[in-house]
């Protein structure tokens, strides 16, 4: 955004700052160097007040600092040379005898993102790790991870990785837990920060020291200790009792998590641990932050999964309010769909009806939907109330009263009586395309109970004009066949009718071939058409359409308490669906979840020892050479195994991060398994400066097993060969030291 | 972990403040935030937590705000909605209200705050008391040549100040109740809940300790004592200043209070209670002619206590016109702008029913879309009354210079999320 007059307001700003008079009232100073900030936040180029700032930032008003520190922090990366001015009054500012200055100096030090800045740092951090204020002492500690985050690439200190072990023992809650917040960063590549038995003790002791912050984050650090003895485990389960009954749901989250993962191997405790945060829960989910509600809300939703009625005396808690958002009454119409029994059946189904005409149209479709859900399990009942609904003549609602009908039918073929009885003037009012789509495949598919069927379907056939959606064209295709079957003589003539339509007039390449295969199978005469259409359908005990088999606690454990569980599973899915795999998920708690991108994850430092490589020895190999799939396959099966090994690998495999890593050394990936498959494979080839082609078949039949690596070679080199395979080793060396 | 960056939007979505703790997440991303927040809001499927490429956005809304933490990590969702409104109510502290006028007003409060609340994306000093001691609004107008130093950093104690220091040693508890109620639209009680909260407010010099004394059931168990009245708690959270171990060996609920005001515990009753003020309620909509509504109020609590400022919000077609009402006792008025009536009763005796009657005229031409059926909600307060019986037996405060603190107790019921159906 140009700023209006800007050169006139700097030169004003610039006189103002400079002038000797201002500069001895603070408050005229500090009126100055505000409305500098204000410019800036208004998006005026004020960079050309950099020298004038940090002169600034020399006096002793602590909030001018502040001020001018927050110029800093916005300008530096634009101007490297002019923020090292800054740098020498911050590093002085961090021998300040107020401990608030120096910890301000200390942050903002830290905080400036430019390059070059690390070799100032350095000394300042260390004086703060040790300074006697912990206010400069928490800064500092932060301060250490955000260093490593400068640096990118380079060693890990050591002895600052010893020195922030050693404060974890410091006397200040937040330095404790800053401690491992940094230790965690800044070990990254190696897992993070090692919980082993004298810290995962420390940390227990002072777990009634800690902030809310602080506790949730401890809890979740705990979750990589693993107890020794079960006397252990159970002494801390003891201990951090009291947290399950926490007065913040983040706590209260966190230790249940914890308490789920320990007891992985104790499925009573598990469900022990789940009965203790029911109240917990629940008073989450009537909380006033309707955020947290939600959260609480999807949790109660994972948990009814695997222990069905955990909730169900409970179940006038999830009935909605008013004035709730959307998100929070679906939720809940889920999760009393998921807690219906037998003794809260009737109030649970006569509190749906009432959302079943609520003015959200969503909202009614949702209760609709969650009444067809119950009806799989309390048929009789459920059937009736759609029956009724339809009454209402309202098009949302007959829409999704038939859709739920249709799944109904497929999955309890005894109502199907009753759901027939009640299609009859149904199609007048549904408009959109899911309900005709569900009302045309009830009526082909049970045609034979409705009486007046083929009449409705007539009017589809006469309208089949000026119908929008194709997907109702082909189910409308569909049944009719099917219809035909049952009842040939009423559906004859319009059947060929649409069947001309549809192979003579319609533009729609789907809808038109599906004419063209029906009206071919009926020439093959009608005992072949019932034989391929009417032969046994899916049995919906295979559970082909629902999935109501108990999860084990154990295999959402590792999700609770994180995004991927509030998104659900598919959602999260397609959320992640283009990142990287997350690491966390196969494997023992022992990784963090947390994304990485992939360049990442290849650092600088490695990526510089992959490309000294192919220089070294006699092996040079070309980055242009690109083979096709068919051409691989072709060389692959004429040529003869030249060398067979197996790496040691541990983890899941992250495909891209081992393209990425790969494509580095000029070694093609010519197929590669997604994340997560087992047998994960992956074709390779590359090519020589002489011409000779290395061909190679990566081989993981099971996480944490060994990867088998096949190589075929063009030309019998073995000296080439040598060097190949430690390239190769090099690479998957430093891609499955990412993994784990 | 909590979050890469924190931003407050205005309505329109536009960043008023950011602050960009880890620089791992662009300070761009924030564009896409509120385009995906329209998006979904059409398609009827917003929800708190949103989702552009790896970003993700957990967000809230308060006043004319939206707060967003960008966050790319499958992180604690409950911590950062938790901290989120933690950085409401240390905003609300300093500026009574937190919008965006106040945002603008106290720009460099905010990012002062800012700082403090948060560094590399977790959590720091969240605590408004301390937060205050050493970030004070006084601080932009007064002169202040030294900065103080934060001391309850270097305490034992996290939540309270050496050397705080009173003339009058006083603890007053508020022992307060919410009835939350729903009724449907036929009658029948869905939901009857007390919570219950005992808030302090804490003069006292030094480093006290208190002991609180309950009748509390299981206690009362514990000591023999059976026969006395007591109460039953459910759920009970406390402070962080309340010694877990202790109340869990012999119900002992003793602390170290931070100074002024802060709420000790919270519990729960899940016994079903006969609602305090029952509404029956008669609403006859005449199409294009008019709306007829009678609705009549019981207290159902015992005839000594006295329910308070009692507001009964009936709600009206948001077509009505020509309001005309008729009460028994306090006086009605219509709020076009929220389609309500509200009954105010100022004082209401236990045992006593009162009538209302309200009559609107309806337009001939009926409107196109369809309105929902609010509830009728009530709003009251009923003061030296608990409905669960709950008692402060004593509290015992003891400081290493042994003065003599009074305390003084309160008791008030009052009404939470109390809806009635309508039909």
């Amino acid at each position: 955004m140009p700023y209006l007059g800007g050169e006139d307001a700097l030169r004003e700003l610039r006189r103002a700052l400079a002038n000797p008079h201002v500069q001895a009232d603070r408050l005229r100073y500090r009126a100055a160097v505000l409305r500098v900030i204000r410019h800036m936040a208004q998006g005026a180029d004020v960079s050309g007040l950099f020298p004038e700032m940090v002169k600034a930032s020399a006096a002793a008003d602590v909030v001018q600092k502040k001020l001018v520190s927050l110029y800093v922090r916005a300008q530096a990366p634009r101007q490297p040379q002019l923020a090292l001015l800054a740098v020498n009054t911050l590093r002085k500012d961090c021998a300040h005898p107020s401990p608030a200055v120096r910890g301000l100096a200390l942050r903002s030090l830290c905080g400036l993102r430019m390059p070059g800045i690390q070799e100032y740092l350095r000394q300042p951090l260390l004086s703060g790790l040790r300074d006697k204020a912990s206010y400069v002492r928490r800064a500092a500690v932060l301060g250490c991870a955000k260093l490593l985050k400068l640096q990118g690439d380079s060693e890990v200190d050591g002895a600052l990785v010893n020195e922030l072990y050693s404060l974890l023992r410091d006397q200040d809650p937040i330095v404790v837990v800053n401690c491992l917040r940094a230790l965690e960063e800044i070990l990254k590549k190696e897992g993070g920060v090692v919980i082993n038995k004298p810290i995962a003790h420390h940390l227990l002791n002072r777990m009634a020291d800690l902030d809310q912050w602080g506790q949730s984050e401890v809890l979740t650090f705990l979750l990589r200790y693993r107890p020794r003895s079960e006397e252990e485990l159970f002494d801390i389960l003891n201990l951090l009792d009291g947290y399950l009954k926490s007065s913040s749901p983040s706590v209260v989250m966190a230790a249940t998590k914890l308490f789920l993962m320990l007891a992985r191997e104790y499925p009573h405790v598990q469900t022990d641990v789940l009965v203790r945060v029911k109240g917990p829960l629940l008073s989450a989910c009537t909380s006033e932050s309707r955020e947290l509600c939600f959260t609480a809300l999807c949790h109660v939703r994972q948990i009814l999964g695997s222990l069905p009625g955990h909730f169900s005396s409970h179940y006038k808690k999830f009935f909605c309010s008013y004035s709730e958002p959307h998100y929070i009454k679906c939720q809940k119409m889920e999760v009393l769909c998921e807690l219906v029994n037998d003794e809260n059946v009737q109030q649970v189904l006569e509190e749906l009806k009432g959302y079943c005409t609520d003015v959200s149209v969503e909202l009614a479709q949702g209760a609709i939907f969650a009444i067809g859900n119950i009806a799989r399990t309390y048929t009789e009942q459920c059937v009736g109330i759609l029956t009724e609904l339809l009454g209402l003549q309202q098009e949302h609602i007959t829409s999704a009263v038939v859709q739920a009908f249709r799944d109904l039918v497929w999955l309890c073929p005894q109502c199907t009586d009753a759901v027939c009885r009640a299609l009859p003037s149904c199609e007048d009012a549904i408009q959109d395309s899911e309900g005709k789509q569900a009302l045309i495949w009830l009526l082909g598919t049970h045609g034979e109970k409705v009486p007046n069927a083929p009449y409705v379907l007539e009017d589809f056939v006469e309208n089949v004009k000026s119908e929008m959606f194709p997907a109702v064209k082909m189910e409308l295709l569909t049944a009719l066949v099917r219809l035909f079957l049952s009842r040939p003589a009423e559906c004859q003539d319009m059947l060929g009718r649409l069947l001309y339509y549809c192979i003579e007039e319609e533009m729609d390449m789907a809808v038109r071939d599906r004419g063209l295969f029906y009206y071919r199978l009926l020439q093959s005469g009608v005992e072949e058409v019932k034989r391929v259409l009417c032969s046994p359908k899916s049995d919906p005990s295979l559970g082909l359409l629902e999935d109501q088999t108990e999860r084990p606690v154990n295999t959402w454990a590792s999700e609770f308490n994180t995004l991927a569980l509030v998104y659900g599973r598919e959602r999260w899915a397609l959320v992640t669906a283009y990142q990287p795999a997350e690491p966390s998920y196969a494997c023992s708690p022992c990784t963090d979840s947390r994304s990485r991108d992939t360049e990442s994850l290849i650092s600088e430092e490695s990526k510089e020892i992959l490309k000294a490589h192919p220089d070294t020895g006699n092996l040079t190999l070309i980055s242009d050479v690109y083979l096709t799939a068919e051409e691989f396959e072709k060389t692959w099966l004429s040529l003869e195994m030249s060398c067979h090994l197996s790496l040691p690998w541990c983890g899941t495999v992250q495909p891209d991060a081992i393209q990425t890593a790969l494509h580095v050394v000029h070694i093609q990936t010519i197929a590669m398994s997604k994340a997560g498959v087992q047998p994960w494979k992956a074709y390779l080839s590359a090519q020589d400066d002489t011409g000779c082609l290395f061909l190679t078949e990566l081989l993981l039949e099971a996480a944490d097993s060994e990867m088998q690596v096949s190589v075929k070679q063009s030309e019998a080199k073995p000296e080439a060969l040598q060097t190949f395979l430690s390239v190769l080793r090099t690479v998957m060396g430093a891609v499955a030291g990412l993994g784990s | 972990m909590a979050a890469s960056a924190l931003f407050i939007l205005d309505l329109k979505g536009k960043p008023l403040i950011s602050r960009n703790y880890k620089g791992d997440v662009g300070l761009g991303e924030i564009e896409h935030f509120m385009g995906l927040l329209l998006q979904r809001e059409e398609e009827g499927t917003l929800a708190p937590l949103l989702t552009h490429g790896k970003v993700h956005f957990l967000w809230i809304k308060h006043a004319n705000l939206y707060l967003v933490a960008t966050t790319k990590k499958n992180g604690n969702a409950s911590l950062v909605y938790s901290f989120l409104y933690k950085v409401v109510e240390v905003f609300c502290e300093y500026f009574k209200e937190l919008e965006e006028e106040s945002i603008r007003d106290n720009f460099v409060i905010v990012y002062e705050l800012l700082d403090e609340l948060m560094d590399f994306g977790f959590p720091q000093t969240t605590d408004s008391k301390i937060l205050q001691e050493y970030i004070t609004q006084e601080g932009n107008k007064l002169e202040t040549g030294k900065s103080r130093v934060p001391t309850t950093v270097t305490n034992a104690v996290s939540w309270r100040s050496e050397g705080i220091k009173y003339k009058k040693n006083e603890v007053f508890i508020d022992v307060i109740e919410s009835v939350n109620l729903l009724v449907s639209a036929n009658g029948s009680v869905l939901l009857s809940e007390v919570v219950g909260t005992i808030k302090l407010k804490v003069f006292l010099s030094g480093m006290p300790e208190l002991r609180l004394g309950l009748n509390d059931r299981v206690l009362f168990e514990l000591t023999g004592r059976g026969k006395n009245k007591s109460v039953e708690l459910e759920d009970v959270k406390f402070h962080q200043c309340v010694r877990l171990s202790r109340f869990d060996n012999d119900r002992t609920i003793s602390f170290i209070p931070p100074d002024g005001d802060f709420e000790l515990m919270s519990y729960r009753l899940n016994t079903q209670v006969k609602p305090l003020i029952w509404i029956e309620s008669v609403i006859e909509k005449f199409s294009h002619s008019r709306v007829e509504i009678m609705v009549k109020a019981k207290g159902q609590f015992k005839k000594q206590s006295v329910a308070n400022g009692v507001e009964i919000a009936v709600p009206v077609p948001s077509d009505a016109d020509s309001p005309k009402f008729k009460t028994s006792v306090g006086s009605a008025r219509y709020l076009p702008e929220r389609n309500l009536v509200i009954w105010t009763i100022k004082s209401f005796p236990g045992g006593k029913e009162h009538l209302m009657r309200a009559h609107f005229g309806l337009p001939s031409v009926e409107k196109e879309e369809e309105e929902g059926r609010p509830p009728i909600s009530v709003r009251f307060e009923i003061p030296y009354f608990t409905v669960s019986g709950i008692q402060v037996r004593y509290m015992k405060i003891i400081e290493k210079s042994g003065y003599q603190a009074l305390p003084w107790v309160r008791y008030i019921t009052q009404s939470g999320d109390y809806q009635l159906r309508t039909s």
